[in-house]
């Protein structure tokens, strides 16, 4: 049932009571945001690993990525096909789906009678719907990057950070809640935890992995290469010892060439602060030639890798010139996240299923409209374009999230006080009056 | 063709001793400067929750009651008004909006208009910073460097930078109407702002909407250092006045 501008203001400033009250979860999660924008961001001006700086990196790549990405958005439905053309020969199998939905179904297809799925991290799996599809379908599904991990532990249902969505557990619940659990008592360190996980589960990944799931950092259309970067070895794992490797991710993962691909891939872990100590490159499902010259497809590694290219809301956001229509542009780096005012002061309210921050938001207009967008806090945008200055190809975010917000006063969705500032200033012409 | 100095609904409301130094700066740089009594909103508040045609009406009405004013060039202390004054209202009038708007910074970074005022300051060295607003930093020409040209002007005054500047700056949180609707914004991002002062003995605004929610967060939390208007500052240093004391 449609909310009013009223009763949604009021859920939002709830929440927002919650988080101030100390031991709640969102209480908790926000002391742990605040640090966290604060270091991150900091870390961008600071040489680590490399001569330069995160933000030399980008300033001196950033005609690059925007040449990149204006270029597939121009010449999208060409790329697309380029893509496929090419995959296909090099024996993937790939889907393009329309929908969401269209996605989804041919996900349960290809899952078959398979009843859990191993997957890696993956925005792109919760924006497409995979995640709900499969837990209608009581499907397993069992995360294998460790944060993810101990989210599943915790039976964490809030938004959560997408590069570290386990990061504001402390090592004392962590031991806690595995002694809880699993009645395994562990000494409350990471160095302990990690070893509980790797000398347990990743025996499983590498003997009992059936069909494994992950996105795409980014997908070359010139030679239909996979580039997944990660730091764990979880993807590398799973994506090698499977029967079949399932890529699900939206059309827009596609840039012109694989070199394009690789400094896309090299971006997020330089925006993140995660080195990609692996970075895959999957042109295809394993093979051998090696008896009498005949092709045989699954030796070591996955036997089928499967690419599901999802549309959606994509190529009618580029048509139609959609408000969301440069998000098209997104590199999924995530620099967005941590200047974002919003998101430092709010931390998982102002977020959605999606992750946090203003892209997040964005996603969530996109699938469950501008009802629910203002309820994850589409009004605690300040419009301060903090995003937009550190966006790698100049996204403006608060823009976008302005035309969301005259789309929400126009259906009555804004909180009233705005709207008592905007009456005045139209008929009185001063709001302060 | 009439000069105006455009103050801006929330300084003519709530700040009008600024209001008088501001008037005091701009005309002894230019006496033929005006102010004018009625002056209407620019609209600034409301371009997050207008629809367009309701914006075009209000954006017309402002320009015909500056037809009818015969004003030709525009000084305004508002970070909020040059922001919208300079953006979305050659947006949406086009030619139709011909008169030349400036910041009260870009007016007095002019060589020859800060040969008119007296900064010789020769009270105490004092150590400054200053806050770069959003309405400035992301204007359609960006206001960021003349503050700091006219800081760097005065004698015995040494601007501190903050670790977040320039485009890079900590937005106070009250923008968009969120400090009337969620406070807690600014509760939490202006005092991130005041923990960046180090060095700087008062933080410097010309923003009067960060002012404010930059004023009451540190009323709130009882904070030392002031936070000062930067028309205040300029006319202080002219008198000779100690800056810090507020």
């Amino acid at each position: 049932m449609s909310e009013s501008g009223k009763e949604l203001y009021d859920k939002v400033k709830e929440k927002i009571e919650t988080s101030q009250k100390e031991g709640t979860l969102q209480n908790q999660f926000g002391t742990f945001w605040k640090m966290a924008c604060t270091i991150k961001t900091r870390q961008h001006d600071m040489r680590y690993l490399y001569e330069d700086t995160s933000r030399e990196f980008v300033d001196k790549n950033r005609d690059k990525f925007i040449e990149m990405r204006e270029e597939f958005v121009k010449h999208m439905d060409m790329y697309v096909e380029k893509c496929i053309d090419i995959m296909r020969k090099k024996n993937f199998i790939v889907h393009y789906a329309k929908t969401n939905e269209e996605a989804q179904k041919i996900f349960m297809e290809e899952l078959g009678d398979n009843k859990t799925i191993y997957k890696s991290k993956s925005t792109e799996a919760k924006d497409i719907g995979i995640l709900d599809v499969l837990k209608e379908n009581n499907i397993e599904i069992k995360e294998t990057d460790l944060g993810d991990v101990l989210v599943q532990l915790f039976n964490y249902t809030l938004p959560s950070f997408q590069v570290g969505p386990g990061a504001h557990f402390t090592e004392e619940e962590i031991a806690n809640k595995i002694k809880e659990v699993r009645g395994v008592e562990l000494e409350p360190k990471a160095q302990a935890i990690v070893e509980y996980f790797r000398s347990t589960f990743r025996k499983e990944l590498l003997n009992n992995v059936k069909v494994s799931l992950t996105s795409a950092n980014a997908i070359s259309a010139e030679d239909g290469t996979i580039v997944l970067g990660e730091n764990e070895g979880n993807i590398s794992i799973i994506t090698r010892a499977t029967e079949k490797h399932i890529v699900v991710c939206g059309i827009t993962k596609i840039v012109p060439n694989i070199l394009d691909a690789v400094l896309m891939t090299q971006l997020q872990s330089r925006i993140n602060n995660v080195s990609f100590n692996y970075i895959s490159l999957i042109s295809g499902p394993s093979n051998t030639s090696d008896i009498q010259g005949t092709s045989v497809q699954g030796m070591y590694g996955a036997k089928e890798v499967v690419v599901i290219l999802v549309d959606d809301w994509r190529t009618k956001a580029a048509k139609e010139n959609l408000i969301y229509a440069d998000f098209l542009k997104c590199l999924g780096c995530k620099s967005c996240i941590f200047p974002c005012t919003a998101s430092r002061a709010f931390g998982n309210i102002y977020a959605s299923k999606y992750g946090l921050g203003a892209t997040a938001i964005i996603r969530d207009y996109i699938h469950n409209g501008i009802e629910s967008a203002v309820e994850n806090g589409l009004f605690l945008c300040t419009g301060c374009e903090n995003c937009y200055h550190w966006c790698p190809v100049s996204i403006n975010c608060g823009e976008i999230l302005k035309s969301m917000k005259k789309e929400a006063t126009e259906k009555g969705l804004a909180p009233p006080d705005l709207e008592k500032y905007k009456e005045k200033i139209i008929k009185d012409k001063n709001p302060f009056l | 063709m009439t000069k105006l100095i455009f103050l801006g609904c929330l300084s003519t409301s709530k700040y009008k001793s600024t209001c008088a130094n501001a008037i005091k700066i701009i005309q002894t740089i230019d006496p033929s400067y005006i102010i004018l009594d009625d002056v209407p909103c620019c609209g600034a508040l409301s371009y997050h929750i207008g629809n367009d045609l309701e914006l075009k009406d209000h954006v017309e009405f402002v320009n015909n009651w500056f037809k009818k004013n015969d004003i030709s060039e525009i000084v305004t202390i508002c970070a909020g008004c040059y922001n919208y004054l300079t953006k979305y209202y050659s947006h949406f009038l086009g030619d139709d909006f011909e008169i030349k708007v400036q910041h009260l910074f870009q007016f007095l970074a002019i060589p020859e208009n800060l040969a008119k005022l007296n900064f010789n300051y020769s009270g105490k060295k004092v150590k400054v910073s200053y806050h770069d607003a959003c309405h400035l930093r992301n204007a359609e020409i960006p206001i960021i460097e003349e503050p700091r040209q006219i800081l760097n002007s005065i004698d015995n005054i040494e601007l501190k930078e903050m670790e977040n500047n320039k485009t890079n700056s900590i937005c106070c949180g009250a923008g968009g109407g969120v400090f009337s609707i969620f406070k807690e914004n600014s509760d939490y991002n202006s005092k991130l702002i005041f923990d960046q002062l180090n060095r700087g003995k008062i933080l410097l605004t010309g923003c009067p909407f960060c002012y404010t929610a930059l004023k009451r967060v540190k009323e709130e939390n009882q904070l030392k250092k002031p936070v000062v208007k930067f028309e205040d500052f300029i006319i202080k240093i002219m008198e000779g006045v100690d800056p810090v004391i507020e």
